[in-house]
């Protein structure tokens, strides 16, 4: 870990069958070539990428395995600020983390820079908010999906009425 | 019911039709979101989009794909996932641990002991929790068991999806047998919730045992018989020869993994790679094949149920006594930290990143499905290939829906 080790912003460590070191965004695309093709590392395996939301900061997570070392190696870099986090992809290296930064993107916001397809994976195109940050509550989307959270699919109604009524929310006593 | 809407026509984009807005629409109904989308949006003379899915039969489930396609060969591909979305880790970080198991149990819904197995594992890991050795003994009966009844399915939908239907009627003679097997000991027959946190949740029975026997006596055959209606068929190995062909350096840069990236010649399993449960202690072997084309990807399952049976054969015998749950308080809580297992699923290596920060509750749950990334390879494969032919590679990766779109 010489070669890279004036890249860390914190300790390494080391738990059970996993090394941990943590990077700050600008040192990623550095820092993985060098784990990915040295010869010492040869990382060849990107077992996982994903974000993490802290509450406090943005992070995203890789895991890397090797042929060379029984240990799973997880890259952590951390610092990335809540309201703008940037992030250079690895799409250059392993341009299967395609689809995995689109998730990221699409549950953190996390805007990996390089990736050429970053457009959300999952959720809907018109979604506007980013489903696993900490500041995301379950209650608050229902209430802003177009849907509304309510759907009176089994109600009649005449013809050329919308399907939408207004939503009923906890409190209100409007039909009850 | 819905409101007609002006759309591009599918022949030629020149030409606007009204036509009911539904999801089956290929080209989407909003501006390019990235440079890559207009691209594949843009439609060179002769191109046609071509949309499959998400009800279409071949793709498993509800995977919808846009084909542009060019006469009978696609061109590119734009794979549309998220139909089946749940949002499986977040509902993971608003329960409890225990809650976690039974949440991750349809990720994988053919082979749910290996996703439940996921914060399972990942818990036990945070809490340095050594397992009872008999629980370890009767995961991997389990896990192997599953992984047959998986690859049995798989070998059957490969056919399938070729246009044999004989192939899967036997398929699931075996995958039933096995089915009902896990049910005598589970209580279920699909989503078994049978793993905790610390061992599992019910000791073996004579029904379970008594099955097993039974089927065990037989296996062997009964796999060479329903195999030998394929492996030589040379309808079958010219339809799947030379398909869909990935080499180790490809399949290593796409985060392949599974009997796709052993294909490819790479001796990558969990099970050896990095050893977890009693795997070390079992004598078995990966086999590999170096074409790295579906017809090497499906003689390789075959090759691993083999091995399966070995595997099952061995932890039968070795079976030690003892408890089967470890001592540990109702309510979890899991002090402050960071972890990550994997774990051979019969489609490549399922992970599963856990963070704790003190309460009963995961702070954050990752799940890394194989399925996933093994599915992104399509972008690669398929282009050069008739749309016939693609349905059989899309096969050949073996994708299960639950998982991808989670």
């Amino acid at each position: 870990m010489e070669a890279v080790g004036d890249r860390f912003s914190g300790p390494l460590r080391q738990r059970q069958d996993t090394t941990e070191i943590r990077i700050r965004p600008q040192h990623v695309a550095e820092v993985m070539r060098t784990v990915n093709e040295d010869d010492a590392f040869r990382f060849e395996i990107l077992a996982d990428l994903c974000g993490v939301d802290t509450g406090t900061e943005m992070q995203v997570v890789y895991h890397l395995w090797s042929a060379l070392t029984p240990d799973w190696l997880r890259v952590i870099v951390e610092g990335l600020s809540r309201d703008d986090p940037r992030v250079p992809s690895v799409t250059f290296l392993w341009n299967g983390a395609e689809w995995a930064e689109r998730e990221a993107y699409d549950m953190f916001g996390i805007i990996f820079e390089g990736n050429r397809d970053l457009r959300r994976i999952y959720m809907p195109p018109d979604y506007t908010s980013f489903p696993l940050r900490k500041d995301f509550l379950l209650p608050d989307d229902a209430a802003r999906s177009p849907g509304e959270g309510f759907r009176h699919v089994e109600q009649p109604h005449q013809p050329g009425e919308s399907l939408r009524r207004p939503v009923l929310r906890q409190g209100t006593s409007e039909q009850q | 019911m819905t409101d007609p809407t002006i759309i591009r026509s599918l022949d030629d984009p020149d030409i606007w039709v009204e036509t009911p807005a539904t999801i089956y629409d290929a080209v989407p109904p909003y501006p390019p979101r990235t440079e890559r989308e207009a691209e594949f949006y843009d439609l060179r003379d002769g191109e046609m989009l071509l949309n499959l899915g998400p009800q279409h039969p071949s793709t498993h489930g509800v995977l919808r794909v846009v084909l542009k396609i060019d006469g009978e060969k696609v061109v590119d591909l734009d794979p549309v996932l998220g139909y089946l979305h749940r949002g499986v880790e977040k509902i993971c970080e608003n329960g409890d641990w225990h809650h976690a198991i039974s949440n991750c149990d349809p990720l994988e819904y053919v082979a749910s002991m290996f996703s439940e197995a996921m914060p399972v594992m990942v818990a036990e890991k945070l809490l340095d929790l050594p397992v009872p050795r008999r629980a370890e003994y009767i995961r991997v009966l389990c896990w192997e068991l599953n992984r047959i009844s998986s690859h049995a399915l798989y070998m059957g939908w490969q056919a399938l999806d070729l246009g044999g239907l004989t192939p899967i009627l036997y398929s699931f003679i075996e995958r039933d047998e096995i089915v009902e097997m896990l049910a005598a000991i589970t209580g279920q027959r699909l989503l078994f919730n049978y793993l905790r946190i610390g061992g599992v949740n019910g000791d073996l029975n004579h029904d379970f045992l008594s099955r097993l026997g039974d089927w065990m006596s037989r296996a062997g055959a009964q796999l060479e018989a329903s195999t030998r209606l394929l492996n030589e068929n040379e309808i079958f190995v010219r339809r799947m020869s030379g398909l869909g062909v990935v080499d180790r350096e490809t399949a290593l840069r796409t985060c392949l993994s599974g009997p796709v990236l052993r294909a490819t010649g790479v001796p990558y399993d969990v099970r050896r790679a990095h050893p977890y449960s009693v795997y070390p202690e079992l004598d078995f072997d990966i086999p590999t094949r170096t074409e790295g084309d579906s017809y090497a990807r499906y003689l390789l399952h075959i090759d691993e149920v083999r091995e399966s049976i070995r595997i099952i054969d061995q932890a039968l015998h070795e079976m030690p006594d003892g408890p089967i749950m470890a001592k540990i308080p109702r309510l979890i809580r899991i002090p402050p930290a960071r972890a990550w297992v994997a774990i051979e699923s019969p489609r490549g290596q399922y992970g599963c990143y856990g963070m704790s920060d003190g309460s009963d509750q995961p702070f954050r749950l990752r799940i890394h499905d194989p399925s996933f990334f093994n599915l992104q390879a399509m972008t690669d494969m398929l282009p050069g290939n008739l749309i016939a032919d693609s349905m059989a590679i899309m096969a050949s990766l073996d994708p299960i829906m639950g998982g991808i779109d989670k």
